[in-house]
Parts: C-alpha cells; sequence; structure tokens
C-alpha cells in the first residue's frame, strides 16, 4: 500500500499536495482505494458494533472481590497513608490554624482548629440534543463526558425522525458525536464549533456555562 | 434555575445541584482505606468499555465477559500499584488488553468460534448483499484472527472504535508511531486477505 494511502485512512494532511513534487497515486487511484477501504471499514464496524455487558458481570466481579480475603490492617493503614489526596482547607480556618501555631510559638501552648470538607455537590446543566435521522434504529450521543462509549441514547417517541433527549452535563467545553444504529458516527451538523479529532473527522463541539447563582 | 440557549441541536434546558459523583482518584483511595463495595463504582464505569474492547479481541461475548471478569479482580488486587489513580479507568484498560492479547495468543483460541459473536443488529446497512453476511462475518473474523494480537488491537482502537493515534498512546502506553505501524501493517496484510471484497 502506498503511504499515500496509509496517510489519507489515518486521517493526516498528504504531504504533497496533488500537482506538486512526486506523486505516489495516480489521481484516478486514490479515491477508488479509499472508497473501497470506505466500504471495508463499514463492514468491520458493523459486524464488530457495541453490545452491551452481560448484567451479571457487575454481580460476579463483586461477589468474587468479596471472597477475597480481608486486607490486614497494617496494610490498610499503608495504603491510606501513602495515598495522595488533596485538601479542603478554608482561608478562615487556614488564618485560624496560622494564627494558633504562631501562639504556640509565643505562649507554649497550641490549639488545633481542624478542617473542613466541602459539602460534595456539583451542579450539572442538562442539555436537550436533537438529531434528525429518519429510518434509524437508535441514535446515542458518546462524547468525552461519557468516556465516547455512546451511553446517553435519545428516543424517537412520535416517530417522526427527530430523535431527542436531555443529557446531565457538568459546565465547561465538552466534545460529542451521534452514535446511528450503535456503527455510525455522526457530526453534529448544527454545532457552533467543531474541532478535529485527529483522524480525519470533527467532533462537535459544545460550551455549557455554569448556571448564575 | 432554567436557561434556554441554543447552541447547534444541543440546547440547555436547565440545571440543578447533585451530589457529586466520587471522582477515580476517590474511589481507589476509598477502596485502598477498606471500602470494599466502592469497586463497584469503576466496574459501572469502565465495565462497558473493556468488554466492548475484548468482544473484538477474542470474538465471543462469553470468552471477553470472562476476561473483563478476570481483568476486574486483577485491578482489584493490585490496586495499591496504580500509580495514577485518576486515570484507573486507562490503567484496568492495559490489565484487559495483556489479557486479551495472551488470550488470543493461546493455542486453543487460534480458531474463534463464530457461532457466538453477536448478532449483527437489524436494519444496519451495509455496502454487501445482506444474503452474504455469514460469509462476510467469516471472512472478517478470520481475517482479524491472522493478524497479531497488537496489531489487532491497534486495528480496532483506530478503524472501530476511531481513536486517535494520541488517545491510544495515553490508552496503552505505547508511542504512538508503533501503533501507527502496527495499524498500517494490519491494513497491509487486511487488503490481502480482503482483496475480494473491498
Amino acid at each position: 500500500m502506498k503511504e499515500e494511502l496509509h496517510r489519507q485512512l489515518d486521517g493526516e494532511e498528504r504531504a504533497n499536495q496533488l500537482g506538486e513534487g512526486p506523486k505516489t497515486f495516480s489521481e484516478t487511484d486514490l479515491p477508488e482505494e479509499l472508497d473501497a477501504w470506505g466500504r471495508l471499514l463499514g463492514a468491520f464496524q458493523v459486524e464488530l458494533a457495541q453490545s452491551a455487558p452481560p448484567p451479571w458481570l457487575e454481580s460476579r466481579v463483586m461477589a468474587e472481590i468479596e471472597a477475597l480475603p480481608e486486607p490486614g490492617r497494617l496494610k490498610r493503614l499503608g495504603n491510606w497513608l501513602l495515598a495522595p489526596r488533596p485538601l479542603r482547607v478554608s482561608p478562615l480556618l487556614a488564618g485560624a490554624a496560622a494564627t494558633a501555631v504562631l501562639a504556640l510559638l509565643l505562649f507554649g501552648r497550641l490549639s488545633f482548629p481542624g478542617v473542613v470538607q466541602g459539602p460534595g455537590e456539583a451542579t450539572v446543566v442538562y442539555v436537550q440534543f436533537a438529531f434528525e435521522a429518519p429510518g434509524a434504529q437508535s441514535v446515542a450521543v458518546a462524547g468525552d463526558f461519557d468516556g465516547w462509549a455512546g451511553s446517553h441514547s435519545l428516543e424517537d417517541g412520535n416517530g417522526d425522525g427527530v430523535w431527542t433527549g436531555r443529557i446531565p452535563l457538568e459546565p465547561g467545553v465538552h466534545t460529542y458525536m451521534f452514535l446511528i444504529d450503535g456503527a455510525t458516527w455522526q457530526t453534529d451538523p448544527r454545532a457552533e464549533r467543531y474541532a478535529d479529532d485527529g483522524f480525519g473527522n470533527r467532533n462537535a463541539v459544545l460550551a455549557v456555562a455554569a448556571p448564575s447563582a | 434555575m432554567a436557561s434556554w440557549l441554543m447552541s447547534g441541536s444541543a440546547t440547555y434546558v436547565g440545571s440543578m445541584a447533585v451530589p457529586a459523583e466520587r471522582t477515580d482518584a476517590q474511589v481507589v483511595r476509598d477502596v485502598l482505606s477498606g471500602e470494599r463495595d466502592a469497586y463497584r463504582l469503576l466496574v459501572r464505569r469502565y465495565g462497558g468499555v473493556l468488554f466492548n474492547h475484548a468482544v473484538r479481541m477474542v470474538g465471543s461475548q462469553d470468552e471477553a465477559a470472562d476476561l473483563v471478569q478476570k481483568a476486574l479482580v486483577s485491578g482489584y488486587k493490585k490496586l495499591a500499584s496504580c500509580r495514577e489513580p485518576d486515570r484507573v479507568g486507562a490503567w484496568l484498560f492495559r490489565i484487559l488488553s495483556n489479557l486479551a492479547k495472551d488470550f488470543v495468543r493461546s493455542p486453543r483460541r487460534r480458531d474463534i468460534s463464530l457461532d457466538r459473536l453477536p448478532d449483527i443488529p437489524e436494519g444496519s446497512s451495509t455496502p454487501f448483499d445482506t444474503a452474504h453476511r455469514g460469509e462476510l462475518r467469516r471472512r472478517l473474523q478470520a481475517a482479524l484472527g491472522s493478524l497479531t494480537p497488537e496489531q489487532r488491537e491497534a486495528f480496532v482502537l483506530k478503524h472501530v472504535d476511531g481513536r486517535s493515534y494520541e488517545e491510544m498512546a495515553a490508552v496503552l502506553d505505547v508511542p504512538r508511531a508503533s501503533l501507527k505501524m502496527r495499524v498500517h501493517r494490519a491494513r497491509e496484510a487486511l487488503k490481502e486477505l480482503l482483496e475480494d471484497f473491498r
């Protein structure tokens, strides 16, 4: 296979534009080869379409883990001591701690004001996705927010070919695509922004703003 | 609070505060501190991705499920050695990847049991005549089975999962150039084997 074809299939730009420099493919060969590869890769994608893991997987894994002997206290303590962890301290309490240390230095006594953990809540924004795909059996949204697993299915309740669904997203910039019938990836044609995915396709980019207080 | 802002075909329809899910790093820490059941969160988060990769590598849902179970239990046992707890998903993927490649290499797995492959979804369109799907399936799986486990893995990640070389390098901890070479060689081999299907 010629390097030019590999570059195209890798989604990379051609080193030499047609008409410039030595040609590794004739102008007629390359589109035919790419077309043939498109058919073959499409067949692989259908053949190897995603499937859900068996429902018993989680219970079997956890049962096997539960059957393992409990780690000893020393091992757990070692793990706890060695594991890095973030600490969240309010400026007020940090100031109080500094004051206490100063008091210890000055008066020989120390008091610990303590450390407070945050409330443990995050904000999500519900985003409605819509995609027109008449004849599709299923449409899902896949993106960086679900590891590109396509775990958010859209629905076409009235059968008009418009698939919709609401997905909770954390504020931030996300990239996503639509996954048709579990096999065909489609870029959102109505996205405001796009980003190259590194292999010749474009991901849609969605900026989700944090709601104002 | 609800807001209605349009962005392409994605529309904001509202927001709410929900309890934050534990991050991967938090889950790893909690498991190592003795909260075994927290590992369930990692099984739920990554079980699907691992299972799909395993099916594509070994060609059988039953054997893929066994491999994923083995990988997840192995991950639990070795969790303390995970150097980047916030990337525990990639770490688990590498465990599965090694198990799957070993499995494919094993002599008893040279012949893939095609009967146990998942059914092709109804309505899915291919450029090929549906009457020839059985033959197509056998040819595609046999061609994949002829690749080395490394080539097969790289080809599947690149052309079935649609991963970029950068993503593949980050997940597999293999240099980008090596992955590119594996994909190129896989394509060369598949071209020879499936010339008449293209």
